[in-house]
């Protein structure tokens, strides 16, 4: 009687277990930047239990100034990440086995900005003056339209504050329409006195926010990566009709991380970044975008052969 | 307090005119101290600021001094690239102030130290420590504390930042461009900083406090808050960015001057929020800025305060003043309710009704005078008037009984002679006063003549009245004696005369008719002409000729006048009473109405026609007090074949 019922209790526990492993798996997703309103809709589909519904755990991690979300990619510390279109190009030029599976952000929110004071109205009066842009990532992008418009500029390489900029070091800027544009604003520069160029004008509206796993966790994972996609972007449609709820989740998560916030800032970041993903729930990477970005980075990888779009983009959906 | 009582007029008035000077004066002094606490208040919150700014700057500018130091040594080829290190420890060790120092040098500038060279000295939990800092996850030349001085050629106070070591401590970097001397020329070397603790300088700024809840706050030249009593804002928030939430453009303009280093006292209005005052200034040094606010309320609390004092006080002593103005004007009003009293009972008849004891000597004491001789003058007055008017009542009562003796002189019963069917006669005679002057009479003389008279005495009352009655007198005791009306009228007029000391006389008309044959002798002084009316209704005055009142001219010979009075004739006399009876509008009935009056009604009898002159005449004065006695007389002469 006594070995039954430790056997019954055994194999409650073990198909209990057994059955947890089975409809939820574990995912550790890292976006590719620090907590901030870019990824309001993540924060959202996690507090409002999207993941938990889809039956997927999942655990939001955060790169460092030391340690990047490609890092935790390739470490196996995370199963997903964020990245922008051309960095997950980029990185599988450098031999990365990683698949875009869900491209979030179809429009570039790259852009140039001067201060009027310095005389610069157009692209042409970039020539020979001092161009600040980010060491990490992107930079790419930018540097093709101005070497597509054979302008000599001073690049200037800034590894992440608008200071230089504000306090005149640099005469032009490389920023995000929905991050540092608005830092500029909000350190007192007025945007009348701005003037701005979108590389979206320059036919650089090349999309950025999208979905990078290696091509083994992709094999491993498929129906939990397709339900934490799925959730994702009910998230991304919650937070877009849910802005304050949405903005408080956010701050508090960026408090949590001891990141200074506020929220006219991060309600600025939310509207752009929510702008940039119309229409959210189309997770599309277009061809001619891939080809652009291909196009771009060829240059720099001579001697690599070319990568397919089909072996790229495996959407989920 | 009754309404009309005079303590509340009193003092009704003098609340209305204190309360109006109160405000007055209120408004005045309101005007002048809000004005002098709102100065005083700028004053205060510039020194305020100023002092802070000094206080950091003292802070501040020492320390400055310590990489520029090391920059000059290091480009005057002081010390070697490997003894950098230990100057950074000693420079650590021995100022407090300094957390950390390094001396970061341009990428490959020693080719033996390859890429990066930045030795590093900073205070730890438990001594000096020091390192070589720079690779490929830490490219310090692309750091703000580097780039930017750097880039610029001038020395950097970096934006504040929490420690890396995550101890929650705000820090800021100091960065002084470095030179060296290569091949006789001056080139870029690196970078020289310091790490400070803010703490000492947001300690500073926190400590300051204004009013109630007023404070001092310091942002950097972004606009971030270094130091804010709500420490959500510290790092997180900048004056733009609360410009943004909150919706306030003139934050944003605020926070723009502060960047172009402008220093402003001024008010401004947050949506949803009190008005607020602030001074803001920069700090020279880091270019960060400094700013005291307030709110304009806590302000002028103290004189708020200060208000509420003034008005419970003013209305204390409105109340303290009411209060004795209405005891003293009671007590001063006190008697005038009871002299009121007093004068009651005075009304009521009691003279000698005690008055209110007045002690002060006032106006009040004159009240009393005046009541006390008025209490006297009464009492004289009423025992006057009780005297006098018993007196009255005594003249009267005899005047009544004169009255009554006066009218018993006079023939009042008709028809007088019932046996003479000749004549008939009917009179009356109305006083103007108790006793009249008027007088009529009728007798025989003998059996054939029938003597009537009719007279009015000058002037009324007693004197009058008595003169008739001695005229009345005389004319019976004369007629005695002489039979023809001049006769008669000749003696009466001069025993009338005789010793008339007061000059009266008498109007008198005499006729003496033959009641057999009609024939009718008269005499006339000076009275009205009787009329004569003829039994066809023929009326006429009857002639009369002049002639003086009795009593006037002893010697006096009044002529004696004849008419033959046929049956059915009549005569009408009647004194001045009738003919200038007055009504309201003082017009005189007079002899023409008479006359008319009488010739309407010739036919009726004699008594008829007395009636009816009586009504018209009553008519006519409508009431209107009459000052003469009216007296008529009618006769009528029937003729011999009466008797039968």
């Amino acid at each position: 009687m006594k070995t039954n019922t430790y056997l019954l209790i055994l194999l409650i526990i073990f198909s209990v277990c057994n059955s947890v492993h089975a409809q939820t798996q574990k995912l550790v997703f890292s976006p590719h930047w620090l907590p901030q309103a870019q990824f309001a809709g993540y924060y959202v589909a996690e507090e409002m239990g999207f993941y938990k519904e889809a039956g997927i755990e999942v655990e939001i991690i955060h790169p460092s100034a030391s340690v990047n979300a490609m890092h935790f990619l390739q470490s196996g510390q995370a199963d997903i990440i964020s990245l922008f279109l051309v960095t997950g190009l980029d990185n599988r030029f450098k031999g990365v086995d990683l698949v875009n599976i869900a491209q979030f952000s179809h429009n570039s929110a790259l852009m140039f900005v001067a201060k009027k004071t310095s005389n610069i109205n157009t692209l042409k009066d970039f020539k020979g003056k001092k161009v600040g842009i980010w060491r990490s990532g992107f930079e790419e992008i930018p540097k093709a339209l101005i070497h597509e418009h054979q302008l000599e500029v001073n690049w200037v390489p800034i590894l992440s504050t608008v200071n230089l900029f504000l306090l005149g070091g640099i005469d032009v800027m490389t920023v995000m329409w929905y991050n540092e544009y608005n830092q500029i604003y909000l350190s007192g520069l007025n945007e009348d006195e701005l003037s701005t160029f979108f590389l979206s004008d320059y036919g650089y509206n090349i999309p950025e926010d999208g979905m990078y796993v290696l091509q083994n966790t992709l094999n491993e994972k498929n129906d939990a990566l397709k339900a934490f996609v799925e959730a994702s972007i009910k998230g991304w449609q919650y937070a877009a009709k849910n802005r304050d709820f949405t903005l408080d989740v956010v701050i508090e998560r960026m408090r949590q991380a001891n990141i200074p916030s506020n929220k006219a800032h991060q309600k600025w970041m939310l509207e752009k970044v929510l702008e940039l993903q119309e229409p959210i729930g189309q997770t599309n990477l277009e061809k001619p975008d891939f080809d652009q970005v291909h196009a771009i980075l060829k240059g720099q990888y001579p001697q690599s052969p070319d990568i397919i779009f089909e072996d790229f983009f495996r959407p989920i959906r | 307090m009754k309404r009309n009582t005079l303590s509340f007029r009193i003092i009704s008035n003098i609340l209305l005119i204190t309360s109006t000077l109160f405000v007055l004066i209120f408004s005045v002094y309101y005007f002048y101290a809000r004005n002098t606490i709102s100065e005083a208040s700028k004053v205060n919150a510039i020194q305020l600021a100023e002092n802070i700014e000094a206080r950091i700057e003292q802070e501040l500018q020492p320390l400055e001094k310590v990489p520029q130091m090391l920059s000059a040594t290091i480009e005057m080829g002081f010390f070697h690239e490997d003894s950098l290190i230990h100057v950074l420890q000693t420079i650590v060790r021995n100022n407090p102030s300094i957390y950390g120092a390094c001396m970061a040098f341009e990428p490959h500038f020693f080719e033996q130290k390859g890429l990066y060279f930045m030795p590093y000295a900073y205070r730890g939990a438990d001594g000096i420590f020091s390192a070589y800092l720079g690779s490929e996850t830490y490219e310090y030349y692309y750091m703000d504390w580097y780039q930017i001085p750097a880039m610029l050629r001038t020395p950097y106070w970096s934006e504040p930042y929490y420690d890396e070591g995550g101890g929650n401590i705000l820090m800021a970097t100091y960065a002084v461009p470095v030179y060296s001397n290569r091949d006789n020329k001056r080139v870029f070397a690196g970078i020289a900083t310091i790490d400070i603790s803010l703490d000492k300088l947001t300690d500073l700024v926190s400590s300051v406090s204004i009013f109630e809840t007023g404070y001092a706050f310091m942002i950097t030249r972004n606009g971030v808050a270094v130091t804010h009593p709500d420490k959500s804002m510290i790092m997180n928030k900048s004056i733009f960015s609360n410009a943004e939430e909150w919706g306030a453009p003139l934050l944003r303009q605020i926070g723009r001057e502060l960047q172009r280093g402008e220093s402003k006292f001024r008010s401004y209005n947050l949506p949803g929020k009190e008005k607020r005052w602030i001074y803001y200034t920069n700090l020279i040094s880091t270019r960060w800025s400094i700013a005291v606010v307030y709110p304009e309320r806590e302000m002028y609390a103290s004189l708020t305060k200060m208000n509420r004092l003034v008005i419970l006080l003013f209305i204390a002593g409105l109340l303290l003043l009411v209060l004795l103005i209405t005891k003293i004007v009671n007590r001063l009003a006190s008697p005038l309710v009871k002299f009121a009293e007093a004068a009651r009972l005075i009304a009521k008849g009691n003279f000698e009704t005690p008055l209110p004891e007045v002690k002060t000597k006032d106006e009040m004491l004159e009240l009393r005078q005046a009541f006390v001789q008025m209490q006297e003058q009464l009492t004289l007055y009423i025992e006057n008037l009780k005297k006098t008017t018993s007196e009255k009542e005594k003249i009267e009562s005899e005047l009544r009984i004169a009255s009554d003796i006066q009218l018993s002189m006079i023939p009042h019963s008709f028809p007088p002679f019932p046996d003479l069917p000749q004549v008939d006669l009917y009179a009356s005679l109305k006083s103007a006063k108790e006793v009249g002057g008027d007088l009529y009479d009728f007798f025989l003389i003998d059996s054939d003549k029938f003597c009537f008279a009719i007279g009015d005495v000058s002037g009324k009352g007693v004197p009058a009245s008595l003169f008739m009655a001695v005229t009345r007198t005389l004319l019976r005791s004369i007629a005695d004696r002489h039979k023809t009306p001049d006769a008669i009228m000749k003696v009466l007029n001069k025993s009338l005369a005789l010793n008339n000391d007061s000059c009266m006389f008498v109007t008198f008309f005499l006729g003496i008719l033959n009641l057999k044959n009609g024939e009718l002798f008269y005499s006339n002084a000076g009275h009205n002409p009787p009329l004569y009316i003829a039994r066809n209704g023929e009326t006429n005055f009857m002639e009369m000729g002049t002639s003086i009142p009795l009593g006037l001219n002893e010697e006096y010979d009044y002529s004696c006048m004849s008419a033959q009075m046929m049956p059915g004739d009549k005569i009408f006399a009647y004194t001045d009473g009738v003919s200038e009876a007055e009504n309201a509008t003082h017009e005189f009935y007079g002899e023409k109405r008479l006359q008319a009056c009488i010739a309407k009604n010739y036919e009726a009898n004699t008594r008829e026609i007395i009636d009816l002159m009586t009504h018209e005449i009553d008519q006519y004065v409508d009431g209107y007090m009459q000052s003469d006695d009216i007296t008529m007389l009618t006769l009528v002469y029937n003729g011999q074949k009466g008797k039968n």
